[in-house]
């Protein structure tokens, strides 16, 4: 037989036998050895090469040596290879190779984790993000198995081993790890290996899918942080409400304060102005009364002016007539204002008092005078003011006298005393003059008039007998007929 | 037991996709026809001398 055909027959052998063994999972410590010897006889046998290159695609982290192998077994026969079909199927996804290419670079950065010291625990960390990854990554496993059995943490190894293996039955390292993971057990037990791990209070373990998931326990120190945490931030908040107290709230205030100010500002600018308008009307209107004061006192004026001379037109008629009394004819002069009227009505009203007016009077002082004997005093005030307001110098001050002597008999001691003091003031030389000042004193309640007062006015009344004796010597004439009205009926009829 | 170190030096870095051309042109392709044949050249060799 020609060696070349031993050469291939060899070769297929170990194809052959490379085959059956990836057919169960017999990968690293199989089919890749059996694989690799049967290119070692035939370089070109394609069917090897290819199965070779899938074999590394099947344990995860060999995707790199897959693709080598399927490029050179491309390069060998380009045509109808199915490295072909592998090659695209892997370039199809390229999202996949990214990240199956970020699996090896981390796995390969782990290695160098593992290398330092302390660097375990990162390890395990990416470890387990690329078997959660790619969970066919079989050297991911058999170091993260390595680095727990460093750690003796064999449960956990033992755990990682055995999903190693179903990846590759016979492969040589996951195969020593189990048994030195065995042999672990068996030395130290479960309460060997209890020793190493962590207190199991101080750790809450649950498995999640494939992992095993340690967490701390909850400790007395972490409630208290937690609750320090809290009151922190209660102090926070508080701290917060005092600044916003303290430096927000007085310039919100400035701000609201000003606006208040201002608004302050128009609404006074705005009662100013509404006085002054208000003034402006009142002084207005006050202008406005003041005329129609005015006016209402011109036509008072013109009223009592036109009263006036009806009245004295009435009196000079009822005179022409001498069908009337003097006395009545005095009273309706009496209430003439003379001011009223004209020059020519002052010299009629003068005409006609002249002529009325000293018989009125003479017989208005005798009836006043009689009244105020009999005590009747408020006729004799009203008889003698009529007499007062003719004349009032009448009979040489002796009207006022009487009727300042009525007033004090009626008791309003005030209007005595007026008329008492005018008395005094005005008819000086008057014979009554002495029991006026005497009286007036009375009133005033000096107590050395009142004791010589008994006297006096004893006396003065004795002479005011001999006076009204002397005075109706005077007017007796009418006095004597005892009906004043008609004996001024008689004399005007006279 | 096992030594940590030593079996630490049993890992390799896997190759990264972008070290593939490297790995194909470093890829040592000969064969055992090879071989035979280097083998019988010399031995012509020697018997030509």
């Amino acid at each position: 037989m020609d060696y070349t055909k031993k050469i291939m027959y060899q070769s297929n052998s170990w194809y052959n036998d490379g085959l059956r063994k990836a057919q169960v999972r017999d990968m690293s410590g199989g089919a890749i050895v059996s694989l690799q010897q049967s290119l070692q006889y035939n370089r070109e046998n394609i069917a090897a090469r290819n199965l070779l290159g899938l074999v590394y695609y099947g344990i995860g982290g060999e995707v790199s040596e897959a693709l080598v192998e399927w490029i050179i077994s491309k390069n060998l026969c380009p045509r109808d290879n199915i490295a072909d079909y592998y090659i695209k199927n892997v370039q199809n996804s390229a999202n996949e190779l990214e990240s199956l290419n970020q699996a090896i670079k981390k796995f390969n950065q782990c290695l160098v984790y593992c290398q330092q010291n302390g660097g375990e625990d990162l390890a395990i960390i990416q470890l387990k993000q690329v078997i959660a990854s790619h969970p066919t990554f079989l050297k991911a496993y058999q170091l993260l198995a390595l680095i727990y059995i460093q750690m003796n943490q064999n449960t956990k190894a033992r755990q990682i081993l055995i999903e190693a293996k179903k990846l590759d039955t016979t492969n040589e390292l996951t195969l020593t790890y189990l048994q030195e993971v065995t042999k672990q057990r068996g030395r130290y037990g479960k309460n060997a290996e209890r020793s190493f791990r962590k207190p199991k209070s101080a750790t809450v373990e649950y498995s999640l899918g494939n992992e095993t998931i340690i967490q701390p326990k909850r400790s007395k120190i972490r409630d208290m942080a937690q609750q320090l945490a809290f009151a922190n931030i209660l102090i926070g908040m508080v701290l917060g409400a005092a600044l916003i107290w303290f430096l927000v709230a007085p310039a919100v205030n400035q701000n609201r304060s000003e606006k208040l100010n201002n608004q302050m500002r128009a609404y006074s600018e705005q009662i100013n102005t509404l006085e002054a308008q208000v003034s402006a009307q009142t002084r207005t209107l006050d202008q406005y009364r003041t005329a129609g004061d005015e006016a209402q006192k011109a036509v008072d004026q013109a009223k009592a002016t036109s009263d006036s001379y009806e009245k004295l037109l009435q009196v000079s008629s009822q005179s022409r007539s001498g069908e009337y009394s003097y006395t009545d004819m005095a009273d309706a002069l009496l209430e003439i204002t003379r001011d009223s009227l004209g020059d020519s009505g002052k010299e009629m009203y003068d005409t006609l008092s002249d002529s009325i007016f000293p018989t009125a009077c003479r017989r208005r002082y005798a009836a006043g005078v009689d009244s105020l004997e009999s005590e009747d005093y408020d006729q004799a005030i009203e008889y003698l003011t009529k007499v007062v307001k003719m004349d009032e110098s009448y009979n040489d001050g002796q009207a006022i006298y009487r009727l300042a002597q009525a007033y004090q008999g009626k008791g309003d001691t005030e209007n005595a005393k007026t008329w008492y003091q005018k008395m005094v003031d005005t008819y000086n030389n008057s014979r009554y003059i002495e029991d006026a000042k005497k009286q007036l004193a009375i009133l005033n309640g000096d107590a050395s008039a009142d004791t010589s007062s008994d006297t006096s006015a004893d006396s003065s009344s004795v002479s005011e007998d001999s006076e009204n004796s002397d005075d109706s010597n005077s007017y007796d004439n009418s006095q004597d007929n005892g009906d004043y009205d008609n004996s001024d009926n008689t004399e005007d009829n006279e | 037991m096992l030594n940590y170190e030593e079996e630490l030096k049993k890992f390799k870095p896997s190759l990264e996709v972008d070290q593939i051309e490297e790995a194909v042109y470093k890829e040592d392709l000969t064969d055992m026809q090879d071989i035979v044949k280097e083998v019988m050249a010399k031995k012509e060799k020697t018997v030509r001398r």
